[in-house]
């Protein structure tokens, strides 16, 4: 059955999580797009948990003892180290975001010309995309030296 | 005759908050984990030396608006993921209710952990 044009526009984003969740499909901006928000799902999941950890502090010594203790361990500061990195992309591709949602590092606009790159996507947007994820793995490898460190 | 939503923000207002809030919190932050590198990290995360940044009163406010504006910006963005899914009134009146109490919640708990922190003893 031959779809109408309504029905296409009645659509609203159907593949839902799926979709979102796909970035095969796509270019450097989809990836960056979908690694901002899983960072800041994450990012937003683990500022609950350290809320509800530091709570522990009311509850005297004994409490957050047995709460870091649960956190200083070898998984829990491979988490932390994660923690880190994910933070560091986030605040990194997310000043880029800021800009680029201002107009700046956009270029002009330009004739669509085959293949059809977007012109958006620019030597800029690249290497910022590129500085976020060097600069989470610069962060990562210092944290990793703080925390399995042994100071 | 048309039914028109009542807006308090628009769009582009919350926007402008969420990357506001964002900037802000980059420092605060940045301040908020140096202060876990000035000694042994270990060490600063004893619990004499943690009670101890709480009783310091520019601390438990540095503390205090990490809180404010991370759970600001996070529930909004949490916002703006959840409606990417699904444009329907009842849905984004739902999701806006739901990260606001979400938002209220945790800074309520929050702060009751900063306020009865920097009343503890040592």
């Amino acid at each position: 059955m031959e779809r109408s044009k309504e029905s296409d526009y009645d659509r609203n984003n159907r593949e839902g999580l799926k979709g979102w969740l796909n970035p095969s499909r796509y270019g450097w901006e989809r990836i960056s797009y979908w690694l901002q928000r899983l960072t800041g799902v994450f990012l937003l999941i683990y500022f609950i948990g350290h809320v509800y950890e530091t709570s522990s502090l009311t509850r005297g010594p004994d409490a957050w003892s047995a709460m870091l203790e649960l956190t200083q361990t070898p998984w829990g500061h491979l988490f932390l180290i994660l923690v880190i990195g994910t933070s560091t992309f986030h605040s990194a591709n997310g000043i880029r975001l800021i800009f680029t949602h201002a107009g700046k590092g956009l270029g002009k606009p330009g004739r669509p010309d085959y293949p059809y790159d977007a012109m958006s996507l620019n030597y800029r947007q690249k290497s910022g995309i590129w500085v976020a994820l060097i600069l989470a793995a610069v962060a990562m490898l210092y944290g990793s030296s703080v925390l399995l460190g042994g100071e | 005759m048309m039914k028109t939503r009542k807006i308090i923000l628009h769009e582009s207002q919350i926007m402008k908050i969420h990357y506001i809030t964002a900037i802000a919190a980059l420092f605060v932050v940045a301040v908020h984990i140096l202060m876990r590198l000035i000694m042994p990290y270990s060490m600063s995360l004893q619990y004499e030396n943690v009670v101890v940044n709480y009783h310091n009163i520019p601390y438990a406010l540095l503390l205090e608006s990490i809180l404010v504006l991370i759970a600001i910006h996070g529930f909004n963005g949490l916002r703006v993921i959840l409606l990417e899914f699904r444009q329907n009134e009842i849905w984004e009146n739902g999701i806006t209710i739901f990260t606001i109490a979400a938002m209220i919640a945790i800074i309520a708990y929050g702060t009751r952990t900063i306020i009865m922190a920097n009343q503890l003893g040592l």
